[in-house]
Protein backbone atom coordinates (compact mmCIF):
# COMPACT_ATOMS: atom_id res chain seq x y z
CA UNK A 1 0.00 0.00 0.00
CA UNK A 2 2.77 1.84 0.66
CA UNK A 3 3.60 1.96 -3.22
CA UNK A 4 0.80 3.75 -3.79
CA UNK A 5 1.74 6.20 -1.56
CA UNK A 6 5.17 6.54 -3.10
CA UNK A 7 4.47 6.30 -6.52
CA UNK A 8 1.49 8.40 -7.06
CA UNK A 9 2.63 11.72 -6.15
CA UNK A 10 0.64 14.94 -5.97
CA UNK A 11 -2.68 13.81 -7.91
CA UNK A 12 -3.60 15.10 -11.13
CA UNK A 13 -6.41 14.69 -13.04
CA UNK A 14 -4.45 12.82 -15.68
CA UNK A 15 -3.33 9.83 -12.54
CA UNK A 16 -6.30 9.81 -10.40
CA UNK A 17 -8.45 8.54 -14.35
CA UNK A 18 -5.14 6.10 -14.76
CA UNK A 19 -5.88 4.71 -11.30
CA UNK A 20 -9.50 4.73 -11.20
CA UNK A 21 -8.78 2.14 -14.34
CA UNK A 22 -8.32 -0.30 -11.80
CA UNK A 23 -12.09 -0.11 -10.76
CA UNK A 24 -13.78 -2.66 -12.80
CA UNK A 25 -17.54 -3.46 -13.66
CA UNK A 26 -16.99 -7.10 -12.15
CA UNK A 27 -20.04 -8.29 -14.71
CA UNK A 28 -18.11 -6.89 -17.40
CA UNK A 29 -14.52 -7.16 -16.36
CA UNK A 30 -14.52 -3.73 -17.90
CA UNK A 31 -13.20 -0.69 -15.81
CA UNK A 32 -15.24 2.47 -15.51
CA UNK A 33 -12.93 4.75 -17.21
CA UNK A 34 -13.23 2.61 -20.52
CA UNK A 35 -16.75 1.95 -20.18
CA UNK A 36 -17.29 5.83 -19.80
CA UNK A 37 -18.59 6.29 -16.67
CA UNK A 38 -16.50 9.11 -15.42
CA UNK A 39 -17.59 12.21 -16.14
CA UNK A 40 -14.88 14.46 -13.97
CA UNK A 41 -11.99 15.17 -12.17
CA UNK A 42 -11.57 17.76 -10.15
CA UNK A 43 -8.55 18.50 -7.81
CA UNK A 44 -8.55 21.37 -5.27
CA UNK A 45 -5.22 22.72 -3.66
CA UNK A 46 -4.45 20.90 -0.67
CA UNK A 47 -5.71 17.29 -2.34
CA UNK A 48 -9.09 17.06 -2.28
CA UNK A 49 -10.32 14.96 -5.23
CA UNK A 50 -14.13 15.07 -6.48
CA UNK A 51 -14.79 12.69 -8.76
CA UNK A 52 -18.36 13.35 -11.21
CA UNK A 53 -19.32 9.86 -12.58
CA UNK A 54 -22.48 8.50 -13.57
CA UNK A 55 -24.06 4.92 -13.90
CA UNK A 56 -25.70 2.64 -16.63
CA UNK A 57 -29.14 3.13 -15.08
CA UNK A 58 -30.24 4.67 -11.87
CA UNK A 59 -31.85 1.52 -10.33
CA UNK A 60 -28.45 -0.21 -11.10
CA UNK A 61 -27.65 -2.55 -8.33
CA UNK A 62 -24.02 -1.98 -8.84
CA UNK A 63 -23.93 2.08 -8.69
CA UNK A 64 -23.40 1.81 -4.42
CA UNK A 65 -20.32 -1.25 -4.97
CA UNK A 66 -18.64 1.09 -7.73
CA UNK A 67 -18.71 4.45 -6.01
CA UNK A 68 -17.76 2.96 -2.83
CA UNK A 69 -14.70 1.35 -4.74
CA UNK A 70 -13.60 4.91 -5.88
CA UNK A 71 -13.60 6.35 -2.67
CA UNK A 72 -11.71 3.26 -1.15
CA UNK A 73 -9.43 3.61 -4.07
CA UNK A 74 -8.73 6.84 -3.51
CA UNK A 75 -8.38 7.28 0.07
CA UNK A 76 -5.87 4.92 -0.02
CA UNK A 77 -3.45 7.41 -1.63
CA UNK A 78 -1.96 9.53 1.14
CA UNK A 79 -1.64 12.65 -0.92
CA UNK A 80 -5.36 12.83 -1.66
CA UNK A 81 -6.64 14.62 1.46
CA UNK A 82 -10.50 14.31 0.75
CA UNK A 83 -12.45 11.94 -1.71
CA UNK A 84 -15.98 13.35 -3.15
CA UNK A 85 -18.07 11.36 -5.75
CA UNK A 86 -20.93 12.95 -6.82
CA UNK A 87 -23.16 10.67 -9.31
CA UNK A 88 -24.82 12.33 -12.11
CA UNK A 89 -28.13 11.20 -14.30
CA UNK A 90 -27.60 13.67 -16.64
CA UNK A 91 -26.87 13.25 -20.07
CA UNK A 92 -28.01 9.61 -19.52
CA UNK A 93 -24.85 7.50 -20.22
CA UNK A 94 -24.49 6.19 -23.84
CA UNK A 95 -22.87 3.61 -24.70
CA UNK A 96 -22.27 4.52 -27.83
CA UNK A 97 -21.11 7.54 -27.21
CA UNK A 98 -19.59 7.15 -24.32
CA UNK A 99 -17.73 3.78 -24.31
CA UNK A 100 -13.84 3.58 -25.48
CA UNK A 101 -12.97 1.65 -28.73
CA UNK A 102 -11.38 -0.69 -26.39
CA UNK A 103 -14.35 -1.36 -24.24
CA UNK A 104 -16.26 -2.05 -27.33
CA UNK A 105 -14.07 -4.44 -29.02
CA UNK A 106 -13.79 -6.30 -26.16
CA UNK A 107 -17.69 -6.36 -26.02
CA UNK A 108 -17.55 -7.78 -29.32
CA UNK A 109 -18.78 -4.48 -31.50
CA UNK A 110 -18.38 -4.31 -35.13
CA UNK A 111 -17.97 -1.16 -37.65
CA UNK B 1 -11.74 -1.27 13.17
CA UNK B 2 -8.85 -0.87 10.28
CA UNK B 3 -7.37 2.44 9.58
CA UNK B 4 -5.43 3.41 6.37
CA UNK B 5 -1.48 4.35 7.01
CA UNK B 6 -3.16 8.61 7.63
CA UNK B 7 -4.84 6.89 10.27
CA UNK B 8 -8.90 7.72 8.48
CA UNK B 9 -10.84 4.91 9.37
CA UNK B 10 -11.45 2.87 6.54
CA UNK B 11 -13.70 0.61 7.75
CA UNK B 12 -17.21 2.87 7.30
CA UNK B 13 -20.45 1.82 9.28
CA UNK B 14 -22.54 -0.41 7.64
CA UNK B 15 -26.32 0.61 8.46
CA UNK B 16 -27.40 -1.32 10.73
CA UNK B 17 -30.82 -1.50 8.70
CA UNK B 18 -29.19 -2.89 5.94
CA UNK B 19 -27.66 -5.75 8.22
CA UNK B 20 -31.58 -6.09 10.06
CA UNK B 21 -33.09 -6.22 6.74
CA UNK B 22 -30.61 -8.74 5.65
CA UNK B 23 -31.16 -11.27 8.43
CA UNK B 24 -34.91 -11.11 7.94
CA UNK B 25 -34.12 -12.38 4.36
CA UNK B 26 -32.27 -15.45 5.59
CA UNK B 27 -34.38 -16.50 8.54
CA UNK B 28 -37.10 -16.59 5.51
CA UNK B 29 -34.72 -18.34 3.76
CA UNK B 30 -34.10 -20.47 6.16
CA UNK B 31 -37.46 -21.25 7.20
CA UNK B 32 -38.65 -21.78 3.19
CA UNK B 33 -35.71 -24.64 3.07
CA UNK B 34 -37.40 -26.46 6.36
CA UNK B 35 -40.65 -26.31 4.82
CA UNK B 36 -39.11 -27.98 2.08
CA UNK B 37 -38.17 -30.71 3.53
CA UNK B 38 -41.74 -31.44 4.70
CA UNK B 39 -42.50 -30.91 1.14
CA UNK B 40 -40.11 -33.62 0.48
CA UNK B 41 -41.88 -35.88 2.45
CA UNK B 42 -39.05 -36.04 5.20
CA UNK B 43 -39.46 -36.96 8.48
CA UNK B 44 -38.73 -33.98 10.23
CA UNK B 45 -40.14 -32.26 12.89
CA UNK B 46 -42.93 -29.10 11.68
CA UNK B 47 -43.90 -25.97 13.91
CA UNK B 48 -47.66 -26.50 12.68
CA UNK B 49 -49.55 -29.03 10.34
CA UNK B 50 -50.15 -26.65 7.02
CA UNK B 51 -46.30 -25.02 7.49
CA UNK B 52 -45.00 -26.94 4.63
CA UNK B 53 -47.71 -24.47 2.49
CA UNK B 54 -45.42 -21.11 2.57
CA UNK B 55 -42.38 -22.65 1.19
CA UNK B 56 -43.12 -20.85 -1.76
CA UNK B 57 -44.47 -17.15 -0.65
CA UNK B 58 -41.21 -17.52 1.90
CA UNK B 59 -38.67 -17.98 -0.72
CA UNK B 60 -39.93 -15.85 -3.34
CA UNK B 61 -41.41 -13.00 -1.30
CA UNK B 62 -39.85 -13.38 2.04
CA UNK B 63 -36.21 -13.80 0.70
CA UNK B 64 -35.50 -12.75 -2.60
CA UNK B 65 -38.23 -10.26 -2.39
CA UNK B 66 -36.52 -8.83 1.32
CA UNK B 67 -32.81 -8.66 -0.49
CA UNK B 68 -34.33 -7.07 -3.84
CA UNK B 69 -36.14 -4.69 -1.97
CA UNK B 70 -33.26 -3.91 -0.02
CA UNK B 71 -30.86 -3.69 -3.20
CA UNK B 72 -33.38 -1.40 -5.00
CA UNK B 73 -33.68 0.60 -1.81
CA UNK B 74 -29.53 0.98 -1.60
CA UNK B 75 -29.87 2.16 -5.07
CA UNK B 76 -32.08 4.85 -4.46
CA UNK B 77 -30.60 5.79 -1.43
CA UNK B 78 -33.80 7.11 0.27
CA UNK B 79 -34.68 6.80 4.15
CA UNK B 80 -38.15 5.88 3.09
CA UNK B 81 -37.40 3.07 0.32
CA UNK B 82 -36.04 0.76 3.38
CA UNK B 83 -40.42 0.77 4.20
CA UNK B 84 -40.06 -1.81 1.14
CA UNK B 85 -37.70 -4.74 2.03
CA UNK B 86 -39.06 -3.88 6.13
CA UNK B 87 -42.44 -4.85 5.43
CA UNK B 88 -41.12 -7.96 3.03
CA UNK B 89 -38.67 -9.27 5.91
CA UNK B 90 -41.74 -8.74 8.55
CA UNK B 91 -43.88 -10.23 6.20
CA UNK B 92 -41.88 -13.30 6.10
CA UNK B 93 -41.86 -13.08 9.63
CA UNK B 94 -45.30 -13.14 9.99
CA UNK B 95 -45.63 -16.12 8.02
CA UNK B 96 -43.06 -18.48 10.21
CA UNK B 97 -44.60 -17.45 13.45
CA UNK B 98 -48.06 -18.43 12.28
CA UNK B 99 -49.42 -15.07 12.81
CA UNK B 100 -53.10 -15.21 11.15
CA UNK B 101 -52.48 -15.09 7.29
CA UNK B 102 -53.89 -11.74 6.73
CA UNK B 103 -50.91 -10.49 8.96
CA UNK B 104 -48.55 -11.49 6.81
CA UNK B 105 -50.37 -11.48 3.55
CA UNK B 106 -50.64 -7.57 4.15
CA UNK B 107 -47.27 -6.53 4.92
CA UNK B 108 -46.07 -8.63 1.85
CA UNK B 109 -48.83 -6.62 -0.30
CA UNK B 110 -47.74 -3.17 0.96
CA UNK B 111 -44.26 -4.28 0.02
CA UNK B 112 -45.16 -4.98 -3.33
CA UNK B 113 -46.78 -1.67 -4.05
CA UNK B 114 -43.50 -0.17 -2.02
CA UNK B 115 -41.47 -1.94 -4.70
CA UNK B 116 -43.50 -0.40 -7.37
CA UNK B 117 -42.97 3.13 -6.24
CA UNK B 118 -39.20 2.33 -5.92
CA UNK B 119 -38.91 1.76 -9.70
CA UNK B 120 -41.20 4.99 -9.82
CA UNK B 121 -38.88 6.82 -7.89
CA UNK B 122 -36.15 5.71 -10.44
CA UNK B 123 -37.70 6.58 -13.63
CA UNK B 124 -38.20 9.99 -12.02
CA UNK B 125 -34.34 10.31 -12.28
CA UNK B 126 -34.19 8.27 -15.51
CA UNK B 127 -37.01 6.58 -17.41
CA UNK B 128 -36.51 3.98 -19.64
CA UNK B 129 -37.75 0.35 -21.16
CA UNK B 130 -35.73 -2.05 -18.40
CA UNK B 131 -36.96 0.01 -15.41
CA UNK B 132 -40.67 -0.32 -16.60
CA UNK B 133 -39.94 -4.39 -17.40
CA UNK B 134 -38.92 -4.54 -13.57
CA UNK B 135 -41.93 -2.42 -12.50
CA UNK B 136 -43.85 -4.83 -14.37
CA UNK B 137 -42.12 -7.45 -12.04
CA UNK B 138 -43.08 -5.54 -9.04
CA UNK B 139 -46.44 -5.59 -10.18
CA UNK B 140 -46.97 -9.00 -10.29
CA UNK B 141 -45.58 -9.35 -6.97
CA UNK B 142 -48.82 -7.48 -5.95
CA UNK B 143 -51.08 -9.29 -7.85
CA UNK B 144 -49.92 -12.84 -6.66
CA UNK B 145 -50.27 -11.68 -3.05
CA UNK B 146 -53.81 -9.81 -3.73
CA UNK B 147 -54.79 -13.51 -5.25
CA UNK B 148 -53.78 -14.84 -2.21
CA UNK B 149 -55.40 -12.23 0.30
CA UNK B 150 -58.43 -13.05 -2.29
CA UNK B 151 -58.29 -17.02 -1.02
CA UNK B 152 -56.52 -18.36 -3.70
CA UNK B 153 -54.71 -21.12 -3.58
CA UNK B 154 -50.39 -20.83 -3.01
CA UNK B 155 -50.30 -23.03 -5.88
CA UNK B 156 -52.26 -20.48 -8.68
CA UNK B 157 -50.00 -17.51 -7.77
CA UNK B 158 -47.12 -19.66 -8.82
CA UNK B 159 -47.72 -18.13 -12.14
CA UNK B 160 -47.06 -14.36 -10.73
CA UNK B 161 -44.61 -15.30 -8.34
CA UNK B 162 -42.52 -16.44 -11.12
CA UNK B 163 -43.36 -13.10 -13.29
CA UNK B 164 -42.17 -10.75 -10.18
CA UNK B 165 -38.61 -12.68 -10.85
CA UNK B 166 -38.64 -13.45 -14.33
CA UNK B 167 -39.56 -9.82 -15.36
CA UNK B 168 -37.29 -8.72 -12.28
CA UNK B 169 -34.44 -10.40 -14.09
CA UNK B 170 -34.94 -9.82 -17.61
CA UNK B 171 -35.40 -5.82 -16.85
CA UNK B 172 -31.54 -6.20 -15.39
CA UNK B 173 -30.28 -8.30 -18.62
CA UNK B 174 -32.08 -5.70 -21.31
CA UNK B 175 -30.15 -2.47 -19.28
CA UNK B 176 -27.02 -4.56 -19.36
CA UNK B 177 -27.40 -5.77 -22.78
CA UNK B 178 -27.07 -2.30 -23.76
CA UNK B 179 -22.99 -2.60 -24.22
CA UNK B 180 -23.35 -4.96 -26.66
CA UNK B 181 -25.27 -2.50 -28.88
CA UNK B 182 -29.00 -3.72 -28.67
CA UNK B 183 -30.82 -3.01 -31.78
CA UNK B 184 -34.58 -1.49 -32.43
CA UNK B 185 -35.19 -5.45 -33.81
CA UNK B 186 -33.96 -6.61 -30.42
CA UNK B 187 -35.57 -4.06 -28.14
CA UNK B 188 -38.72 -4.76 -30.50
CA UNK B 189 -38.41 -9.11 -29.95
CA UNK B 190 -37.48 -8.40 -26.22
CA UNK B 191 -40.61 -6.55 -25.73
CA UNK B 192 -42.69 -9.20 -27.41
CA UNK B 193 -41.26 -12.01 -25.53
CA UNK B 194 -42.26 -10.10 -22.16
CA UNK B 195 -45.81 -9.06 -23.33
CA UNK B 196 -46.23 -12.94 -24.53
CA UNK B 197 -45.24 -14.06 -21.04
CA UNK B 198 -47.12 -11.30 -19.24
CA UNK B 199 -50.42 -12.91 -21.20
CA UNK B 200 -50.00 -15.72 -20.27
CA UNK B 201 -50.27 -14.56 -16.21
CA UNK B 202 -52.92 -12.54 -17.03
CA UNK B 203 -55.06 -15.81 -18.98
CA UNK B 204 -53.71 -18.30 -15.90
CA UNK B 205 -56.13 -16.29 -13.76
CA UNK B 206 -58.89 -17.59 -15.45
CA UNK B 207 -57.92 -20.25 -17.59
CA UNK B 208 -55.25 -22.03 -15.80
CA UNK B 209 -54.01 -24.77 -18.30
CA UNK B 210 -54.05 -22.16 -21.59
CA UNK B 211 -52.33 -19.25 -19.15
CA UNK B 212 -49.23 -21.31 -17.99
CA UNK B 213 -48.71 -22.96 -21.52
CA UNK B 214 -48.63 -19.29 -23.02
CA UNK B 215 -46.65 -17.89 -20.34
CA UNK B 216 -44.68 -20.96 -21.10
CA UNK B 217 -44.17 -19.91 -24.53
CA UNK B 218 -42.92 -16.44 -23.52
CA UNK B 219 -40.62 -17.90 -20.86
CA UNK B 220 -38.38 -19.94 -24.41
CA UNK B 221 -38.66 -16.83 -26.04
CA UNK B 222 -36.78 -14.65 -23.25
CA UNK B 223 -34.49 -17.67 -22.95
CA UNK B 224 -33.60 -17.29 -26.48
CA UNK B 225 -33.48 -13.59 -26.38
CA UNK B 226 -30.78 -14.34 -23.46
CA UNK B 227 -29.38 -16.65 -25.60
CA UNK B 228 -28.49 -14.18 -27.95
CA UNK B 229 -27.96 -11.21 -26.78
CA UNK B 230 -26.90 -11.28 -23.39
CA UNK B 231 -23.60 -10.16 -22.84
CA UNK B 232 -22.72 -13.14 -21.04
CA UNK B 233 -21.80 -14.69 -24.39
CA UNK B 234 -19.12 -12.26 -24.30
CA UNK B 235 -17.79 -12.03 -21.17
CA UNK B 236 -17.43 -15.93 -20.72
CA UNK B 237 -14.22 -15.44 -22.52
CA UNK B 238 -12.79 -12.99 -19.40
CA UNK B 239 -10.58 -14.55 -16.62
CA UNK B 240 -11.82 -14.48 -12.81
CA UNK B 241 -15.22 -13.36 -11.53
CA UNK B 242 -16.33 -11.96 -14.76
CA UNK B 243 -16.11 -15.57 -16.36
CA UNK B 244 -18.09 -17.45 -13.08
CA UNK B 245 -20.96 -14.79 -13.50
CA UNK B 246 -21.38 -15.54 -17.23
CA UNK B 247 -21.03 -19.02 -16.70
CA UNK B 248 -23.67 -18.76 -13.85
CA UNK B 249 -25.98 -16.84 -16.17
CA UNK B 250 -25.86 -19.14 -19.03
CA UNK B 251 -26.65 -22.41 -17.61
CA UNK B 252 -29.42 -20.40 -15.74
CA UNK B 253 -31.19 -19.44 -18.92
CA UNK B 254 -30.47 -23.21 -19.82
CA UNK B 255 -32.72 -23.44 -16.82
CA UNK B 256 -34.89 -21.08 -18.38
CA UNK B 257 -35.40 -22.43 -21.56
CA UNK B 258 -36.01 -25.88 -19.96
CA UNK B 259 -38.75 -24.31 -17.44
CA UNK B 260 -40.59 -22.44 -20.51
CA UNK B 261 -40.93 -25.85 -22.33
CA UNK B 262 -42.08 -28.02 -19.16
CA UNK B 263 -44.90 -24.92 -18.61
CA UNK B 264 -45.89 -25.54 -22.15
CA UNK B 265 -45.86 -28.87 -22.34
CA UNK B 266 -47.39 -29.51 -18.99
CA UNK B 267 -49.85 -26.55 -18.16
CA UNK B 268 -50.36 -27.31 -15.14
CA UNK B 269 -50.94 -26.03 -11.70
CA UNK B 270 -51.80 -28.74 -9.92
CA UNK B 271 -49.31 -31.10 -7.42
CA UNK B 272 -47.27 -34.15 -8.75
CA UNK B 273 -44.07 -34.40 -10.72
CA UNK B 274 -45.08 -32.11 -13.79
CA UNK B 275 -45.07 -29.66 -11.52
CA UNK B 276 -42.32 -30.06 -9.36
CA UNK B 277 -40.24 -29.83 -12.14
CA UNK B 278 -42.16 -26.61 -13.94
CA UNK B 279 -41.14 -24.79 -10.35
CA UNK B 280 -37.96 -25.97 -9.95
CA UNK B 281 -36.69 -25.57 -13.08
CA UNK B 282 -37.20 -21.87 -13.19
CA UNK B 283 -36.99 -20.81 -9.21
CA UNK B 284 -33.86 -22.95 -8.22
CA UNK B 285 -32.39 -23.34 -11.98
CA UNK B 286 -32.96 -20.14 -13.76
CA UNK B 287 -33.75 -17.88 -10.76
CA UNK B 288 -30.88 -19.30 -8.23
CA UNK B 289 -28.24 -19.20 -10.91
CA UNK B 290 -28.45 -15.79 -11.41
CA UNK B 291 -28.79 -15.20 -7.24
CA UNK B 292 -25.41 -17.33 -7.21
CA UNK B 293 -23.41 -14.51 -10.21
CA UNK B 294 -24.71 -11.62 -8.95
CA UNK B 295 -24.05 -12.70 -5.08
CA UNK B 296 -20.47 -11.34 -5.31
CA UNK B 297 -21.34 -8.15 -6.59
CA UNK B 298 -24.56 -7.54 -4.87
CA UNK B 299 -23.64 -8.48 -0.84
CA UNK B 300 -20.00 -5.57 -1.04
CA UNK B 301 -22.78 -3.23 -2.72
CA UNK B 302 -25.37 -3.68 -0.27
CA UNK B 303 -23.67 -4.88 3.40
CA UNK B 304 -20.21 -3.09 2.26
CA UNK B 305 -18.16 -6.21 2.67
CA UNK B 306 -15.75 -7.62 0.09
CA UNK B 307 -16.83 -10.93 -1.46
CA UNK B 308 -13.57 -11.86 -2.79
CA UNK B 309 -14.04 -14.23 -5.83
CA UNK B 310 -12.63 -17.48 -5.29
CA UNK B 311 -12.61 -20.41 -7.37
CA UNK B 312 -14.14 -22.80 -5.69
CA UNK B 313 -17.21 -20.68 -5.62
CA UNK B 314 -17.70 -23.06 -9.03
CA UNK B 315 -18.71 -25.62 -6.46
CA UNK B 316 -22.38 -24.74 -5.17
CA UNK B 317 -23.29 -24.04 -8.50
CA UNK B 318 -21.72 -27.40 -9.81
CA UNK B 319 -23.45 -29.50 -6.65
CA UNK B 320 -27.07 -27.25 -7.82
CA UNK B 321 -27.44 -28.02 -11.48
CA UNK B 322 -26.06 -31.52 -10.66
CA UNK B 323 -28.69 -32.33 -7.83
CA UNK B 324 -31.64 -30.42 -9.83
CA UNK B 325 -30.68 -32.71 -12.70
CA UNK B 326 -30.99 -35.98 -10.47
CA UNK B 327 -34.24 -33.99 -9.21
CA UNK B 328 -35.76 -34.08 -12.27
CA UNK B 329 -34.25 -36.78 -14.20
CA UNK B 330 -34.23 -39.45 -11.50
CA UNK B 331 -37.28 -37.54 -9.76
CA UNK B 332 -39.80 -36.46 -11.38
CA UNK B 333 -39.36 -38.00 -15.08
CA UNK B 334 -38.45 -41.61 -13.86
CA UNK B 335 -40.15 -41.91 -10.86
CA UNK B 336 -38.05 -42.65 -8.10
CA UNK B 337 -38.58 -41.00 -4.74
CA UNK B 338 -35.46 -41.50 -3.30
CA UNK B 339 -33.97 -39.61 -6.67
CA UNK B 340 -36.59 -36.73 -5.76
CA UNK B 341 -35.76 -36.31 -2.35
CA UNK B 342 -32.04 -37.33 -2.58
CA UNK B 343 -32.14 -34.31 -5.19
CA UNK B 344 -34.22 -32.01 -3.23
CA UNK B 345 -32.09 -31.81 0.17
CA UNK B 346 -28.83 -31.69 -2.29
CA UNK B 347 -30.77 -28.66 -3.35
CA UNK B 348 -31.11 -27.21 -0.50
CA UNK B 349 -27.38 -28.47 0.54
CA UNK B 350 -26.21 -26.19 -2.87
CA UNK B 351 -28.07 -23.40 -1.38
CA UNK B 352 -26.44 -23.28 2.37
CA UNK B 353 -23.07 -23.72 0.72
CA UNK B 354 -23.17 -20.86 -1.32
CA UNK B 355 -25.07 -19.08 1.72
CA UNK B 356 -22.11 -20.41 3.82
CA UNK B 357 -19.01 -19.45 1.16
CA UNK B 358 -20.86 -15.58 0.67
CA UNK B 359 -21.08 -15.36 4.81
CA UNK B 360 -17.52 -16.58 4.84
CA UNK B 361 -16.20 -14.00 2.18
CA UNK B 362 -18.04 -11.11 3.99
CA UNK B 363 -16.66 -12.08 7.68
CA UNK B 364 -13.16 -12.50 5.70
CA UNK B 365 -13.73 -9.24 3.74
CA UNK B 366 -14.97 -7.00 6.75
CA UNK B 367 -11.26 -7.99 8.49
CA UNK B 368 -9.43 -7.46 5.30
CA UNK B 369 -11.20 -4.46 3.62
CA UNK B 370 -10.46 -3.46 0.47
CA UNK B 371 -6.93 -4.89 0.52
CA UNK B 372 -7.56 -7.08 -3.10
CA UNK B 373 -8.25 -3.57 -4.85
CA UNK B 374 -5.36 -1.86 -2.90
CA UNK B 375 -3.30 -4.79 -4.13
CA UNK B 376 -4.40 -4.68 -8.03
CA UNK B 377 -3.47 -0.67 -7.69
CA UNK B 378 -0.25 -1.59 -6.34
CA UNK B 379 0.52 -3.67 -8.81
CA UNK B 380 -0.39 -1.87 -11.89
CA UNK B 381 0.85 1.33 -10.95
CA UNK B 382 4.54 -0.94 -9.82
CA UNK B 383 4.38 -1.80 -13.50
CA UNK B 384 3.31 1.30 -14.77
CA UNK B 385 6.32 2.84 -12.69
CA UNK B 386 9.10 -0.08 -14.32
CA UNK B 387 7.64 0.44 -18.05
CA UNK B 388 8.60 4.08 -17.40
CA UNK B 389 11.85 3.67 -15.53
CA UNK B 390 12.74 1.10 -18.92
CA UNK B 391 11.62 3.52 -21.36
CA UNK B 392 14.07 6.07 -19.77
Amino acid sequence: MHVIELMFGEPTEQSVTELLREVIDPELGINIVDLGLLRGVAIAPGGAVRIVTTLTTPACPLGPYITEQITDLLSQVTTISHVDVEVVWSPPWDPDRDMTDQAKQLLGWRG
Amino acid sequence: MTTAFDGRPVLRHVPRTRMALGTLGMIALLAGLWAALLMLGLDVPTPRPDFAEVHGPLMVLGFLGTLIALERAVAIDVAVGYLTPAAAGLGGLALILGLPLTVGQSLLAAAGVGLVGLYVAAARRQASLHLAVMAAGAVAWVVAVCLWLAGRDVALLVPWLAGFLVLTIAGERLELARVIRVTGTARATFTGAVAVFATGLAVSVVAVSAGVRVAGIGLLALAAWLGVHDVSRRTIRQPGLTRYMAACLLTGYGWLATGGALWLRFGTLSDGPAFDAMLHALFLGFVMSMVFAHAPVIVPAVFRAAVPYRRHFYAHVALLHASLLLRLVGGDLVGSRTAWQTGGVLNEIALLCFIAVTVTAVVQGRRHPRSALARRATRSLTAAASARAARS
